[in-house]
Formats: C-alpha cells, structure tokens, sequence
C-alpha cells in the first residue's frame, strides 16, 4: 500500500495559518494584502522584470509566484513542452484571471500571496517563490497534507497552473490525446430536431 | 397556419441585438431559464396559443461555435465561467449557462425517476399525485421527443466495456445507459456541447420548436426580480448583459404567469433577492446535489478513456438505499479532467501519471444525497452551503470501495482514491484500509455536483414547502418553479428526465388552471 502519511503530520512552519480559514477573515484582508503587495512595491521603488509586464490582469508578484510555482509543478519531461518557453502557461491564468469575477479573483489573489509568504516562517524567511527546487517540494508537499485551508489553498493553485499548461494543445501528441475531431472527421451537423408529432 | 422549424440554428435576441436603453414586453408567461424546466414549459405553452417569452441569463452559442476544448467550454458555457464552488470551495458544481442551460453540456444520461424514490414523495413528502402511473405519459412523451434509446453495443466505449466486465465478474447488476442522442457519433466531447447536433439538448430540440410556436428567447438576460402585486405574480425586471461591455438596456417583462427555470441555485437566489414566496422560510433550503466523484484505475493495456460515447454503462447493484444507495457510472474523461480530477502527487509523478493517460479508465459515483445544503446570499454574494452529512459519508466511502473493487475485478493494476491527498490502491486487500483512512472534512474528497436539486421543494403544507404539487407558489399566485428546486429529495440517477416531465406537468397544471379560470 503506498498511503502517504498526511494524519498526523502537520509541520510546524503551518501553525497559525488557520486563522486564515475563517471566511471573514479572508473577505476582509483581501484588499489589505493587495494593497500592502502593491504598495510596498512603489515606495520601494522596485522595478519588475521585463516579462512580468506583459500580463494584463496580473500583478508582477503574482507573476513571480505563478512562474516559479509553474516550474516546480510542470518539470522538463521528454517529449512534452516547456511550461515556460513554449507553452504560454501564464498567459492563459492571466486571461482566466481577466474573466474572473470580483470577489473571485480577490480570493485568488488573496491565496497567491499568501501561498507566497507562509514559507517565510520555516525557510529561512524565504518567499515561495525564493525556494530551491527541492524545497518548493517539500513546501508543495507539506501543504497537501496539513489542514483543510492549506490543502484546498494549494490544490486550487495547483489546479489552476496545471489546468492552464494542458488545455494547450501541443501538450496533447505526447498524451496520445485526440483533442477536437467533429472537423477533422467531417462529421455532418443534424440540424434542429423536426416538430414533434402531436 | 403551422409552425416551421428552423433547419439549424435559433432566433435568440442577444445584447448584440439591442439598441434601446430600456425594453418593456408584454407577454402571457414569462419564463426565466432556457435548459430543461425553462425550454420544455415554453414548448408546450407556446404550442397551446400562450404568448411566451423566454429570459436566459447566458449567451447564445450556436452548435457550430463549440470548440471540443473543455476549458474554453467551461469558460464559455458553464455557469461562473465552470468555477461555481460551495462555500468551502471543496465541491465543484457544474451548470450549464448559456441558451439551452445544462441540457447543453450535460452526458445525455437518461432516467426515469426511481420508483422507491416517487415513493417517498407520495409519503414521507405528502405528494400523492406523483406516481409512476400519473407520470408515465410525460416520460413517454419526451422520451419520445428526444430520441432516448438504450446504448446498442457499438456507443458502449472501451470504458465502460471495462466496468461491464468488472461487474460481471463480481456478479454485480449493470446495463447500458439510456440517452438522448441520435446518431452518436462518438467523440466524447458531450461535456463541451455537441458540435454536430446530435444531443438532442434543448438547443435543437423544444428551444427552436418554442420558437417555431412564436415564443420570444432573449440570451445576456439577467433578470434581478420578480414583480408581485397584491399576491399575484405581475413579471420581472431584467438587465441586458453585454459579455464584454457590461450592461447595454434594462427590460421589464409584465406578465401574468412567471416561471422561474433557472436551476437550483439561481432560483432560490432570485426568489430570496426578490423577498418573495418565502413564507415557509424554506427557499434555498433542502439543497442536495449528487455529490460524484470520479474514482481512476490504471490499466496494462491502452482504455484511451477519451475516445467513443462519454457514458456507456452503469452499475444499479447499490442503487436501493438498503443496499447502499448509490451507482456508479462508467464514464470517459480528456486531458483536462485528468489534471482536475485526481491527486497523484507533485512534479515528476504528477508529470508520469498524465503521460499514461491512455491507460485509465473512471468511475463516476453518484449518491442519494440527504438535502442538507442551502443557498443564500451573503452580502451581494451568493453562497452555497453543502458539506457532506455524516449521514453520506459512509455511502461515500461505499462507493470508492466497490468502485476500486470494481476495476480490480476488470483487470486493474492501480486504483486512484479521488482525495485532496495522494492516496492509491494496489491491491485489493488495501481497499478498506485506504478508504477506511478517509476523514469526513473540507478538502478531503474531490466532489464534483453535476445535478443540483431541491432548493425550493415542492409539497402541500405552506409551511414547510415552497410551491405546491402543480409547481405555484403557496404564497404567489401566478408564480412557478419549473426545474429540479422542486425536488423533494435528490433523485439518485442523473435529472434530466425528472425535470423534462415535471416541467411539463407543470405547464399542464398551469392551461388548466388557466381553462378553468376561462
């Protein structure tokens, strides 16, 4: 049996993100820790890498923590493309972000940054987005097996990146995956169904 | 002079159609929902001289525009974009927003409602008048209508070949789905709306014959209340929703009929928002949803799980609630539902168990879910409350272990649980353990709600129910509810038929009251 041990296991770099969970908590901070990112990033002064500007609906440092989360969850594999280079991972969540409604994608931007920061507390007061390969593993990994609020943080964020590399369809010839075929078939439309028979 | 359908295609006013900054319609009835209650009750109302006009609060998407990608149909059909969730954000419920409602995306799955669960209705929920017997001419009548057949052996696909076999060798019963589908042609796409017409969803179907009988369908149409006055139903207000530009016209509809079809969620929300028919306290209450998920095996040799009829055949071994309670479905799955459906882990193992997609094959469970759940608004937002009951849970648990004992018996190798954490099965010995091991929690199972129901049910007592047996409201008169909100209780297997024939007994309740008043 290959059962992960997730019962009793709940690191200690996640104590006291529970507070977290509660609803109000999350409606009422969502706006604070935007604002603090977006803030923090104009009194500084901080100039963001060239690519981070390309993307319409995303804030640089949600860019940041999309990449590096991005690279860890979709590594090289033979025969597949990059995540990165080839594939435009980012920019397909950064449209899904620019058709999110309001208070959807406040809550999404809310769990990148927290997803961003918890990592501060045991590594090194490293961002997520900081971390080595292998300890953006350890980070991932650990996250799927504490809490409700961790695992459902990272799954959605986990769902959300690998989602938007496979809806690609140059991902779909090393699946073995057909993809659309009604056109490449030329299968024939029926039409609307004739008036029912009294 | 009689009525002429359209070939292909529907006359659909979209916010692409509008030019004034207010519209004001008269009509006999106004029906608020396009899918299965909304087209079925404009039919056959339409048919019977009633001037009718048809609100739907998603685009018009012809056939031919739908991609066979299940993401950009998600973004492009599906209610909230496909991201509606409860409040717990653990349970996916999936809803079909577009003109043709979930109709449009849904598996094609047919059933009649379970015999054992009309009889619950008639006695635990006081509604003596649904009966097989009563109901049978409007099962009869639609299935007619809609092509519904048994599978013959070539819409069988591999996949569910697999469950068949594995049931067979436990001795377990299974037979072939019944759908509406004429002349499947095999792509498994259904999920993602068929491009060639062949579900018969209500998109080609009671949509354009509704039209064909003079009704008027309005898509971008978000309708934010229902008028009443001194106790009678007078229309509603709606806004003109441009996708892209936002709001283009406000309309009103006066009316004396309003039928809300907007499926279980919307419904209740638009009652509540409207502070109407809420006497009882029960709207948005009594929310169930079918809880499914999708339990994945791994076979030695190639299932291409994406390849023929999205659903072929079934299991109803468990479906009594005396020997368990639920069935399970053999269903075909893409790319994209692989990624969302499962956890198999982070990285590498996650980048090897996508690159054996070929060699999966699913299980969908479906339960008859307790009506916990509830819907409201919090603020400006809406939230829906479901958590599993303690009640199902251990159904839940049922079901991934026949699920897993399943796919052994078919020649499995591996069994994934549908958790938030890694978990597989390898043998059949590790299935209690496993499944055991679960915990009753947010976040532990993967749930995906295909068939909410039941948030504003149907019964006689004005105290403890939201419209009567005839769909009225108890509080409105003038008011109905036609889709599966009228559910006293989860039906067990998929919907649609449920609704296609209380939708019309509906209608039918309604020209006789109307006759009766002539």
């Amino acid at each position: 049996m290959r059962q992960q041990d997730f019962s009793d296991r709940h690191p200690s770099f996640m104590a006291g993100l529970e507070p977290l969970s509660r609803r109000g908590f999350l409606r009422g901070s969502v706006l604070a820790g935007a604002a603090l990112s977006a803030g923090c990033a104009r009194l500084l002064g901080r100039k963001e890498a060239p690519e981070a500007l390309e993307y319409e609906h995303l804030e640089p440092n949600e860019v940041r923590t999309l990449r590096r989360l991005t690279e860890v969850l979709i590594p090289a594999s033979e025969g597949l493309p990059s995540s990165i280079e080839e594939v435009p991972t980012l920019g397909n969540i950064d449209s899904m972000a620019g058709k999110m409604p309001p208070q959807t994608r406040e809550l999404f931007g809310l769990a990148l940054w927290v997803f961003e920061r918890r990592p501060m507390v045991s590594f090194s007061f490293t961002r997520f987005s900081n971390l080595d390969d292998d300890d953006a593993l350890e980070y991932i990994r650990s996250m799927q097996q504490a809490s409700f609020f961790e695992r459902g943080l990272t799954t959605t964020l986990k769902t959300v990146v690998t989602l938007n590399y496979w809806r690609d369809e140059r991902t779909w010839p090393a699946l073995d995956y057909w993809g659309p075929v009604t056109e490449k078939w030329g299968v024939t439309r029926l039409g609307n169904a004739p008036l029912p028979r009294a | 002079m009689s009525a002429t359908v359209q070939k292909s295609g529907l006359a659909v006013t979209t916010a692409a159609d509008v030019k004034q900054q207010r519209l004001d319609l008269k009509a006999d009835v106004v029906i608020v929902g396009s899918g299965a209650g909304g087209a079925v009750t404009a039919y056959e109302l339409a048919r019977k001289g009633l001037d009718v006009v048809v609100l739907e609060a998603g685009p018009y998407v012809p056939s031919k525009d739908f991609t066979e990608k299940f993401n950009d149909m998600l973004e492009t059909l599906y209610q909230d974009h496909g991201g509606q969730t409860n409040a717990d954000g653990d349970l996916l419920l999936l809803q079909g927003r577009c003109v043709g409602g979930s109709t449009v995306v849904n598996g094609c799955v047919c059933f009649r409602t379970p015999e054992f669960i009309l009889q619950k209705w008639q006695q635990q929920y006081g509604l003596p008048e649904l009966t097989e017997q009563a109901l049978r001419p409007y099962f009869e009548r639609v299935e007619k209508n809609l092509a519904i057949h048994e599978n013959e052996e070539w819409e069988i696909a591999r996949h569910s070949q697999l469950l068949r076999t594995g049931a067979e060798n436990l001795g377990w019963s299974v037979r072939p789905f019944k759908r509406n589908i004429n002349q499947c042609a095999l792509t498994g796409h259904c999920l993602s709306g068929c491009k060639s017409e062949r579900k018969q969803s209500m998109l080609v179907t009671y949509l354009p014959w509704a039209a064909a009988h003079g009704a008027r369908i309005y898509a971008d149409t978000e309708v934010t209340r229902v008028r009443a006055d001194n106790g009678r139903a007078t229309g509603v207000d709606a806004q003109i929703m441009d996708p892209e530009q936002g709001k283009v016209a406000d309309l009103r509809v006066t009316a004396d009929r309003v039928i809300l079809a907007a499926g279980a969620v919307q419904t209740p929300l638009l009652l509540q928002k409207s502070g109407l028919g809420n006497s009882s306290g029960q709207v948005g209450r009594n929310f169930a949803c079918h809880p499914s998920m999708f339990v994945l095996a791994r076979f030695p040799e190639p299932v291409h799980p994406w390849k023929g009829a999205l659903l072929g055949t079934y299991v109803d071994e468990f479906m009594d609630p005396d020997k368990g309670g639920f069935i399970l479905e053999g269903g075909g799955l893409g790319a994209s539902e692989m990624a969302l459906l499962n956890e198999p882990g982070t990285g590498k193992p996650f980048m090897h168990y996508m690159e054996d997609m070929k060699h999966y094959s699913g299980i969908v469970t479906l339960i008859h879910d307790h009506s916990v759940g509830e819907i409201s608004w919090q603020e400006e937002t809406k939230q829906v409350d479901y958590r599993i009951a303690e009640a199902d849970f251990p159904t839940m648990q049922q079901s991934i272990k026949a699920s897993a004992r399943l796919q052994f018996a078919a020649g499995a190798d591996k069994v994934f649980v549908p958790s938030y954490q890694p978990l597989e099965i390898n043998s059949v010995d590790e299935i209690d353990p496993v499944v055991d091991g679960l915990v009753n929690e947010p976040n532990s199972l993967r749930l995906v709600s295909y068939h909410p129901q039941g948030s504003c049910r149907m019964g006689p007592d004005p105290a403890s129910s939201v419209v009567n047996v005839r769909g009225e409201s108890h509080d409105v008169a003038g008011l109905y509810v036609a889709d599966a909100s009228l559910f006293p209780t989860s039906t067990i297997v998929n919907p649609q038929v449920t609704v296609y024939a209380l939708a019309h007994w509906v209608a039918d309740g309604m020209l006789a009251d109307m006759n009766r008043a002539a």
